[in-house]
């Protein structure tokens, strides 16, 4: 099954009933994929008229209490950034799919990149925290999309799943699982305020439609969820509890693998490049290379690195100028060294070993 | 039940300022609304950014108080979602026809099952006093000093054209005529379209010698037309004055529509 | 039924004036605690609501409350024993 199509399959599975979406490469086959298989499912599809209406129309109809999704890629992304800040405000649980492919601007429409993985935690103005997936293999694009509703129902925040266009055209095989745990929102209890929260900083969700009377606004909000733009302290209770919300939990979210934790050269790898480390792992096992692929990228999970007691350079193969290297090197003394490659073709093992020798 | 129920009575009185045509036009939509018997429970407010869109905020019902210009593709999902919500949206001139201009369109186009109620008042009254695509020409803003040069958005003529199941336009001193026809609009599948033509005088009033609240409600009452009597007139040859605009409803058809409840 | 303007709500700006068919309205003369000057009453009796609503038993007329941008007219009933004036008028 290619790729695509397994990730509007784990949608589906994971309970998908809503998708608004706007036609761009990389990420088309999602769209039509569920073009294909909502209706029988008895869900809604709309081809909306462009990205910003299609993630418009995606937290509009998660208001009414179901879970939608969107797919695009780096053009179409930009513009939803602004309905994307809004969804992050209202606290409205979406699945934003990003087929990356190469940019800025129209770049490569056919060939892969990584280039948005900054974007997606900081695309929008002001202070927020998000989710971001990023998936290696066919399984993985079907496994992580049904984690990201997971995600995105309990924490009622936009979570997004960054593909790229090699894992998203190319087809494997992969094994559909005969049934998906399927996490409902917490209910908001009747009588209560509808943005107050309790320890886990997540409130109860007021579905439209069953009388709550809920006022939902992107304007700054205090517990009812009356405007309350000219408040400063309920400005600043708000935003720390949305970024909170989702940093606090980054352990419990947390999602990644790590082969070889003795090693003393790690390649820190998260998407298409994770296929070529493991062809280098596999070429020389007894190198004792280790191997950290991150299937959770933010909120990042800065502990993965403490796997590593011995390490003495973290490598960072990414298709794109080094962005979570940056990261990563926030985080911790050991050196990295990004082995960044833009243009669209993957990087090959050999590049890889030249960049082990490198950091001996 | 009367319309009065609907209100957010513990956030009143509005922001609104001293004789905004605003908070008629809202009265006469909870009007419409109570008088179909609908539920408040069934029924959603979205609205998108300007002094139009504060309105579901005082009202008791589910709302979604959207971006700039993004409330119609905010409503087409909730509709599509679950269609046995009732969904109404309230807009202003800038909002609907300057930035929210394509979804307008298109909404239009799906026949979406939704009542647009679109405040337009000539002007982005809550930012200042901007120009917009409705202000008329010559008239001072504080982007056009000198005068608009631009043309004037006709919004009505606009939905009719894309398709639109129901369009009429009233002003905010037809308080009768106007629940009259959201009511029409509430009542008919698809999508239908609410122009008011409604007063600000601190924004726009101020800066084009209608100072006082009463003179823009005048000036409204003075030069609207209705529809038919504008048709006739003009069949028969006789001139109309320029600075007169229709009122009415100016289609009601029966295309079909998205997001229908079965 | 007698006519009352909300003085925490009404803004004064006299739309309510402008649109009664009866003219029960008329201009106010001192500012209230918020600063504001609400129309006063002129012969309220003269309003059909007033006289007629209990009879036909819903809202006759209903301009001046429709217009009001602020919700700030209802119409309440009578205390016990206050006095009402109707006036008959051909």
């Amino acid at each position: 099954m290619q790729g695509n199509t397994a990730c509007a399959e784990g949608a589906l599975a994971a309970g998908c009933r809503f998708f608004a979406g706007y036609p761009i490469t990389p990420s088309t086959e999602v769209a039509e994929h569920m073009a294909l298989k909502l209706p029988k499912a008895k869900g809604v599809f709309v081809q909306m008229e462009d990205e910003i209406a299609s993630i418009a129309a995606v937290v509009g109809a998660a208001w009414t209490g179901a879970r939608a999704m969107t797919a695009t890629s780096g053009p179409g992304f930009s513009l939803m950034m602004e309905n994307i800040g809004y969804a992050a405000m209202t606290e409205t649980p979406c699945v934003i799919v990003n087929i990356q492919r190469g940019g800025p601007s129209t770049g490569q429409p056919t060939l892969a990149a990584q280039g948005d993985m900054l974007q997606c935690r900081f695309g929008s103005h002001g202070d927020y925290s998000i989710i971001a997936l990023s998936p290696a293999s066919v399984q993985e694009m079907f496994e992580l999309t049904v984690k990201a509703f997971q995600l995105s129902e309990k924490y009622r925040v936009p979570v997004f799943l960054m593909g790229d266009e090699i894992i998203g055209h190319m087809r494997e095989r992969l094994t559909i699982p005969d049934s998906v745990e399927v996490i409902p929102r917490k209910k908001l209890e009747t009588g209560s305020l509808p943005f107050k929260a309790g320890d886990d900083d997540i409130p109860g969700f007021p579905t439209f439609g069953e009388g709550y009377g809920v006022h939902v606004t992107g304007l700054t909000h205090d517990e009812r969820g009356y405007p309350a733009a000219t408040n400063p302290p309920a400005h600043e209770r708000l935003v720390t509890r949305l970024v909170r919300k989702v940093e606090s939990a980054r352990k419990e979210m947390a999602d990644y693998r790590v082969t070889n934790p003795d090693a003393e050269q790690v390649f820190i790898s998260y998407g298409a490049p994770t296929r070529t480390v493991h062809q280098v792992l596999h070429d020389r096992p007894k190198d004792g290379i280790g191997h950290l692929q991150l299937r959770v990228v933010w909120p990042f999970p800065e502990f993965s690195l403490a796997e590593f007691p011995d390490a003495k350079a973290f490598l960072v193969p990414e298709m794109n100028l080094g962005q979570i290297s940056r990261e990563i090197e926030r985080h911790t003394d050991v050196p990295v060294l990004p082995v960044p490659k833009i243009g669209g073709d993957l990087h090959t093992p050999a590049e890889l070993g030249k960049a082990l020798e490198g950091s001996r | 039940m009367s319309f009065r129920d609907w209100y957010r009575v513990d956030r009143l009185p509005t922001i609104y300022c001293v004789g905004c045509g605003n908070g008629t036009v809202i009265n006469c939509t909870l009007h419409a609304v109570d008088s179909l018997g609908w539920k408040w429970e069934d029924t959603v407010f979205v609205s998108g950014i300007g002094c139009s869109s504060r309105a579901p905020g005082y009202i008791k019902t589910d709302s979604l108080h959207t971006t700039h210009g993004r409330p119609l593709a905010f409503a087409t999902g909730i509709k599509l979602a679950k269609p046995g919500l009732h969904v109404v949206v309230f807009t202003g001139d800038g909002d609907l026809a300057a930035i929210g201009g394509n979804h307008f369109i298109h909404a239009c186009r799906r026949n979406v099952d939704m009542t647009v109620i679109c405040m337009n008042n000539w002007i982005y009254g809550m930012t200042g006093g901007q120009g917009s695509p409705t202000t008329p020409r010559g008239a001072l803003t504080t982007t056009t000093p000198y005068g608009s040069g631009e043309g004037v958005f006709d919004l009505a003529a606009l939905a009719v054209a894309a398709g639109a199941n129901h369009v009429a336009r009233w002003t905010s001193y037809h308080v009768k005529e106007l629940t009259r026809a959201i009511q029409t609009g509430l009542e008919t599948p698809g999508f239908s379209l609410v122009e008011v033509l409604t007063q600000c005088p601190t924004a726009y009033g101020r800066r084009n010698k209608l100072r006082e609240v009463s003179d823009t409600v005048e000036y409204l009452k003075d030069h609207a037309i209705l529809l038919q009597k504008y048709n006739r007139l003009t069949a028969e040859g006789k001139p109309v004055p320029e600075d007169m605009f229709t009122v009415g409803e100016f289609v009601r058809r029966n295309r079909p529509a998205m997001g229908v409840p079965p | 039924m007698k006519l009352v303007i909300d003085s925490d709500r009404c803004k004064g700006c006299n739309l309510c004036m402008l649109v009664c068919p009866y003219r029960i309205f008329k201009e106010g003369k001192e500012q209230n605690e918020r600063g504001i000057i609400l129309p006063e009453l002129d012969r309220p009796e003269r309003c059909p609501n007033c006289r007629l609503q209990k009879l036909y038993g819903r809202t006759l007329c209903g301009l001046c409350q429709m217009i009001c941008p602020d919700q700030a007219i209802r119409w309440e009933n009578e205390k016990e024993n206050e006095p009402q004036k109707v006036v008959i008028e051909f």
